[in-house]
């Protein structure tokens, strides 16, 4: 039997400690232990400010809607927005690896949701954007 | 502490909300010729991409006018996070405050 959560909010920053309250209760709830949960916690908030400042340019009144779903060992988050579409190739990696005078300030949040995720997925249509990430939780 | 020396203390999570508020308040000691920062993280329990972009911009600043950023009391979490993101590599990052204001006086 799967565990399903959502949660719907306005586009504006000062809702993302919201979203991870929201985030936080419904991994909880299915299980994660700590460090999965700052994980999946950490994506969701890399991916809301992206849609936050980058689909909805800014703008407050936008629609962001969020559910949860634990289906046998998988947690799945599903982020869906009806801003600009985002392309996720377009964005080039950081280097992590370059002394500070050759960082560059972008590409970080996604840079982030692929290291703490296990599977990503960005889907877009008329209906709007659709981003799919899913963690899978290991038996304890 | 040093006069000469600012520490800034945030407090829960460096997201993209409250890193706009740290980022301000480091640009204004910059802006007043206090180019020696220190940030206490040990009562941050999360920071997020934004949050690293704004020390990043801090420290690249601090370094043109000829001072620097200094980090500690991170929780292995956050260390965490930095070390994914290379950052480890950019900041001198200390245990303690004491530790991170004797590194200036060298």
């Amino acid at each position: 039997m799967g565990q399903r959560f959502s949660f719907s909010t306005d586009s504006r920053l000062e809702r993302l400690s919201k979203i991870s309250e929201f985030v936080e209760q419904a991994a909880r709830q299915c299980g994660l232990d700590d460090h999965q949960v700052y994980d999946v916690q950490m994506a969701v908030d890399e991916a809301c400010s992206n849609v936050i400042e980058h689909a909805y340019e800014g703008k407050p009144n936008g629609k962001i809607e969020i559910v949860c779903e634990k289906q046998n060992d998988e947690f799945t988050v599903t982020i869906r927005d009806t801003g600009k579409p985002f392309d996720p190739t377009r964005i080039a990696p950081p280097k992590t690896k370059a002394p500070i005078s050759e960082r560059d300030i972008g590409g970080l949040g996604l840079f982030f949701i692929h290291q703490l995720m296990d599977r990503v997925n960005f889907d877009f249509s008329k209906n709007g954007n659709r981003l799919t990430m899913v963690k899978r939780i290991p038996p304890r | 502490m040093n006069p000469q020396i600012v520490l800034l203390c945030p407090q829960g999570r460096l997201d993209a909300w409250t890193a706009r508020q740290l980022g301000t308040d480091l640009e204004k000691h910059l802006s007043h010729g206090q180019t020696r920062l220190i940030i206490d993280l040990r009562n941050t329990r999360y920071i997020s991409s934004h949050g690293l972009r704004v020390l990043l911009e801090t420290q690249k600043h601090a370094r043109e006018i000829g001072g620097g950023l200094k980090l500690c009391g991170l929780n292995p979490r956050l260390f965490e996070i930095f070390e994914m993101a290379g950052f480890d590599r950019v900041f001198e990052i200390f245990e303690t405050v004491e530790q991170a204001e004797q590194a200036f006086a060298l």
